[in-house]
């Protein structure tokens, strides 16, 4: 019994000095200031510093009826994998190679703050 | 004597000092530039990090830049990137109506990014020493060793700028006349000058290679478009824009 704590205990030890070497997940609020408001804004409403001469304009993310009719599952699909894999513009980029799965995940609900809205309403 | 001494002391003081023999390329990079700009590397590793860059890291500038480039943009130093190093610290947080544009209240730039860039000007030698010194500087070189340019690979501006623009959306980010495109990237109508061919393939094939948190994503540009692409800014550079020079 004894031993086992002991291993349990090392092995919280060796977790702990492991963690700085694994890739830091960043939250949400960072992520979104840092990637997602070049282009949908500092107010998140699609009107981001770059989007002058843009063909097609970013999403407004406070728009509660269009962000309502996208499910979860489809905004983490855009974000992964760019505007292109939902047949929505180009524009907006794949960032899969920026986020982890789970950044993206804290991003969908982080829009849906953004938004205060889900699916279907 | 007295004569002399003071002709001697007169001909060494208005006659200037080679670079080598005084401040070399590598010293007027420690004393000069080392302030703001990374010369050791590594790259910001967190966001919180990268907030804190000053000036665009130059621990990679033998493998990035080409030298010609270099010595003319250090004597006559003019922005890169419309939004500066760090655009967060560049946007309005209060976003103005345009009066051209009346349904569009969009975020704007603010602040130094307005005016002429503020960066030491190096005298010819000084900046031939240190365009030397910043050769030198070859962090990331594996990620440049298998990049070769196809030149077969051409195409003419404007299909370039279809793919540029209507396939990958580079435009949106960067500039590819003065004034025309995004500003958070950095502006790309001089890259084909300033660049090496090799950085821009491996940079554009995976940004986060040479800088892991930068605000460029990954846009799993095919192999054949990255050759056009390239090929269509090294094109690009050869226009005549006034701001370019």
């Amino acid at each position: 019994m004894q031993n086992n704590s002991m291993g349990v205990f090392l092995l919280f030890i060796v977790v702990l000095l492991l963690s700085p070497l694994a890739e830091a997940s960043e939250t949400a609020k960072d992520n979104y200031r840092t990637y997602c408001m070049q282009c949908h804004g500092m107010q998140g409403t699609g009107m981001g510093l770059n989007i002058r001469d843009m063909s097609v304009q970013p999403r407004d993310h406070t728009d509660a009826k269009a962000m309502g009719g996208r499910t979860d599952d489809e905004i983490f699909k855009v974000i992964k994998e760019g505007g292109f894999a939902i047949s929505k513009s180009v524009l907006m980029p794949p960032w899969g190679d920026v986020f982890t799965d789970d950044e993206i995940n804290d991003l969908v609900k982080y829009l849906r703050d953004l938004c205060k809205c889900k699916f279907g309403g | 004597m007295k004569r002399l001494l003071f002709l001697v002391a007169l001909i060494g003081f208005v006659t200037p000092a080679p670079v080598g023999a005084g401040e070399n390329g590598s010293k007027i990079l420690q004393n000069r530039c080392a302030k703001c700009h990374d010369l050791t590397g590594p790259a910001p590793q967190t966001i919180r990090k990268l907030w804190e860059r000053d000036a665009p890291d130059l621990f990679y500038a033998g493998n990035k830049f080409r030298r010609e480039w270099l010595v003319e943009w250090l004597q006559k130093p003019v922005r890169v990137r419309p939004a500066g190093v760090n655009y967060l610290r560049t946007i309005n947080s209060a976003p103005v109506r345009d009066a051209e544009e009346k349904d569009k209240n969009y975020d704007v730039l603010y602040g130094a990014v307005l005016r002429p860039l503020k960066h030491l000007s190096l005298k010819p030698a000084e900046a031939e020493a240190t365009a030397d010194a910043l050769m030198d500087l070859k962090a990331h070189s594996d990620l440049v060793a298998g990049m070769q340019l196809d030149r077969n690979k051409k195409v003419d501006l404007d299909r370039g700028e279809v793919l540029f623009d209507k396939v990958y959306g580079c435009l949106s980010c960067h500039q590819i006349e003065p004034g025309f495109g995004g500003y958070t990237g950095s502006e790309l109508y001089t890259a084909g000058r300033r660049l090496q061919p090799a950085f821009m393939l491996s940079y554009i094939k995976r940004p986060k290679n040479w800088d892991p948190k930068i605000w460029m994503p990954n846009g799993n540009v095919k192999p054949d478009d990255l050759q056009k692409i390239v090929n269509y800014l090294i094109l690009l550079s050869k226009e005549d824009f006034n701001a370019a020079n």
